[in-house]
């Protein structure tokens, strides 16, 4: 019977057959997506579309929401939803080879493998949320590379509040030549920017927050991919990322970035520079012996040389010194260890340098050399 | 058991009789005498706050719901509770005990411990004291207090409950076991319902029982807390807050408020409004007590009784309303179902620090106006009352503060 027939009587069919592997690596890469808490129990489930020779999945959390798709043998047409993870967990533990998947009566699923044979409770197709569409118009190409590395310098400075709504995501300024990224929440700032780049399509800027959640999910699908670029474009409510065959989209977060360029630091007098790896490192063992919920190190900079310390009257008292060109005055500043860690971790550079005034003023790391992201981290010290 | 080298120690008591109730006596002295139930009037929800020494005679006790109390005592007047006096009288109370010692805690707002050793070259023997003490009071606050004293907090909270109402009771060093023994487990500061029971089932039932006990017996079956147990059965301090000397500084754990409605409601301005209150009073205690909390906790009760409690970390410690708020409104909207109706809210906030540390990058401005206008508040409050100022929104919650007068009268 054809199937435009059947979807005409409402006959709810799909049969389909695809290598396990194919359908496991995107149901890994889905996951992220699904919802856990099961409030709106649909959208634990996985939404299966099969036509032509190709199974799309579609899995939300009604904020997010990720489609991707596998080659598959397509016995009859037809769409059904499966429970997301009780899926992934069976999958996987199936044995190489091709799956077989039958829509039956009452929304069950029939999955075969060799000589295993499941049938899994589903749900109505017909409840699943529709999702939005991907322009047509207004599409950005961006370097998927590019977009990774701004995505890793900025994403450990998004505010976890979920109070302060407006600084749960990055803003990101498009321009015809250059891409930026800022992430703050309200103690220190991320900023990066990617010069020499170009965008067709805008003029003037293009400025987007993009959430939290979804800076997460986009890192995990940037990793994963061989693609140069990455599509991106927006509607009113809506982000689009398209990476490879696999479409993340986004609901936005409304409301007003603030005005960041006000508190980047415009009168730091003094700086110093160490190598990277030995400042992280001398971080780390003091941050021991820090209080350990403000996580608070002192650095007191003397003459050609920079002392980090900690105490806690729990676990005792800890130094480590760092040998550097410094003439200025006695400064001393405390830091929160942990956001100090966040930005060296993502530096990658050999060199860092740490650009102050005094104790109550925001403090400005960044990398020594040159490369080709500007990169700045802009710190408040704690009072100690 | 004390150290021989160690002085015995002059420990007192001082618990004010039906504080609450004999407050409002003095506003209103038509009441003296009288069955007086306060916290609410009769038909309202909530709990008794306190009740008079007549209404206690019926059975009423604070912690009882009010209605009940209306129940077994109809003939009572029923008073709201007047928290900004009974801190004022409180307070009032707590000079006087200055007076006698530098080394007071005010365990809760009607009683304290004073440690007098070493004093009886200024104040003479410890009745004589005592004596003084309970004049001084009547003179200087007009109310009626109760005074143990003992080697031991314990032995003189013990003293103090006995000596109930309007008296004095020494417990001569060496008599300590004897005074216990006749009492039963629960009377023992610490002891708990759950503790009661576990000790009845194994066939104690007074402190005798349990001083009879060997101590290692204690211990196997209840780890540490029986060892302290054994001690306490001899009268001595042992487990717990029993354990540091009177005067010591010990902060709060957590500082917390709740509300119970008098009708359960899903409207929620209300409610988002009584949120605010409660931060309010919250954050005025954090500042009392010059702290910072990290972690605040919302505490829901609909009106089928289920409750749910559920916390939040801040990203740095604060002490400001706002800020407290908003991490409190974001758990309720995440937590409440629009149409439930809610009989209970409270406001938890703990993991304390002594300063806020992290300064901020972005709105330092509207967090130091906030600090300066709540700093004007607290000395509005601390001249006219809690009432005088407080968040627009709040006011809309539309209800009266309440407290528990000391919980641990309804054992007497």
């Amino acid at each position: 019977m054809p199937v435009e027939t059947l979807a005409a009587t409402g006959a709810a069919t799909m049969e389909i057959t695809l290598s396990k592997f194919e359908l496991l690596k995107e149901l890994t890469a889905t996951q992220g997506v699904v919802e856990r808490k099961t409030t709106i129990p649909i959208l634990s489930n996985y939404l299966f579309e099969a036509a032509g020779d190709t199974l799309s999945l579609t899995a939300t959390d009604l904020d997010l929401s990720l489609r991707t798709s596998c080659a598959a043998k397509v016995k009859k047409e037809g769409s059904c939803t499966i429970p997301a993870r009780k899926l992934y967990d069976y999958v996987k533990l199936l044995p190489d080879g091709d799956i077989s998947i039958k829509l039956l009566e009452n929304h069950w699923i029939q999955i075969r493998c060799g000589r295993s044979n499941t049938k899994m409770v589903g749900m109505a197709r017909a409840n699943f949320p529709t999702l939005p569409v991907f322009p047509t118009a207004g599409v950005i190409s961006i370097p998927a590379k590019v977009l990774r590395a701004m995505i890793g310098r900025t994403i450990f400075a998004i505010a976890n509040e979920e109070s302060r709504y407006t600084l749960n995501g990055a803003l990101m300024v498009l321009k015809p030549e250059s891409i930026t990224m800022v992430a703050t929440d309200g103690h220190r700032l991320a900023h990066v920017e990617r010069p020499g780049e170009k965008f067709e399509g805008i003029s003037g800027e293009l400025k987007t927050l993009v959430p939290k959640k979804a800076m997460n999910e986009l890192r995990i699908l940037l990793d994963a991919t061989d693609a140069e670029h990455i599509e991106f474009a927006k509607d009113e409510s809506t982000l689009f990322f398209r990476i490879g065959q696999r479409l993340l989209t986004s609901r936005q977060l409304t409301g007003q970035f603030p005005n960041y360029e006000a508190v980047l630091p415009k009168d730091n007098n003094k700086s110093i520079t160490v190598r990277r790896s030995e400042f992280s490192s001398a971080i780390q063992r003091v941050a021991q012996f820090a209080d350990e919920r403000s996580g608070a190190i002192k650095m007191r900079l003397e003459k050609n040389e920079l002392k980090i310390s900690s105490s806690s009257t729990e676990t005792g008292e800890s130094e480590d010194s760092l040998e550097t060109t410094y003439d200025g005055d006695l400064v001393t500043m405390g830091f929160n260890s942990a956001y100090l860690l966040d930005f060296l971790k993502a530096a990658g550079a050999d060199q860092v340098r740490l650009e102050f005034k005094d104790s109550q003023s925001a403090g400005q790391l960044r990398p020594e050399e040159s490369e080709d992201y500007k990169y700045r981290y802009i710190v408040m010290p704690m009072r100690i | 058991m004390a150290e021989p080298s160690t002085p015995l120690r002059t420990i007192f008591h001082v618990d004010m009789d039906a504080f609450f109730v004999s407050v409002e006596e003095l506003y209103d002295p038509s009441l003296k005498g009288k069955p007086v139930v306060v916290g609410g009037q009769r038909d309202e929800r909530g709990v008794v706050s306190a009740a008079s020494y007549a209404a206690r005679k019926f059975g009423v006790h604070s912690a009882m719901p009010l209605r009940t109390a209306a129940k077994l005592c109809p003939q009572a007047i029923f008073v709201n509770g007047h928290m900004d006096r009974y801190r004022d009288y409180s307070q009032k109370a707590h000079a006087v005990l200055r007076n006698f010692s530098p080394l007071v805690e005010m365990a809760s707002i009607d009683e304290a411990y004073l440690d007098l050793t070493g004093t009886e070259r200024l104040h003479g023997p410890p009745l004589k004291a005592a004596h003084a003490l309970h004049a001084a009071m009547k003179d200087q606050t007009q109310l009626n207090c109760s005074v143990g004293i003992g080697t031991s907090r314990l032995v003189a909270k013990v003293a103090s409950a006995q000596a109930k109402p309007n008296g004095v009771l020494w417990v001569v060093p060496g008599m300590e076991a004897s005074l216990l023994a006749p009492l039963k487990v629960g009377a023992i500061p610490g002891v708990g319902k759950v503790m009661e029971k576990n000790l009845h089932a194994l066939g104690i039932e007074c402190v005798g029982d349990l001083a009879k006990l060997d101590e290692r017996f204690l211990e196997e079956r209840f780890g540490k807390w029986g060892l302290a147990l054994a001690g306490k059965s001899r009268g001595e301090d042992a487990g717990g807050w029993f354990d540091t000397s009177v005067g010591e500084e010990t902060d709060p754990k957590s500082i917390s408020h709740e509300h119970t409605y008098n009708e359960d409601t899903a409207n929620s301005e209300q409610l988002e409004a009584t949120l605010m209150k409660l931060s309010e009073m919250v954050c005025r205690r954090l500042r009392e007590h010059h702290l910072y909390a990290r972690t605040v906790q919302l505490k829901l009760r609909d009106e089928k009784f289920n409750t749910i409690t559920r916390a939040h970390t801040l990203a740095a410690p604060t002490q400001i309303d706002a800020e407290i708020y908003e991490a409190i409104r974001t758990l309720f909207r995440k937590n409440w179902k629009p149409g439930t109706k809610v009989r209970l809210l409270g406001v938890q906030t703990s993991s304390f620090e002594e300063g806020e540390g992290q300064m901020n990058l972005l709105d330092n401005t509207k967090h130091d106006k906030w600090k300066q206008a709540l700093s004007t508040a607290d000395k509005l409050r601390d001249k006219f009352g809690e009432g005088a100022v407080g968040m627009a929104s709040g006011l809309k919650s539309g209800f009266r503060e309440k407290t528990q007068e000391n919980p641990a009268e309804r054992k007497k």
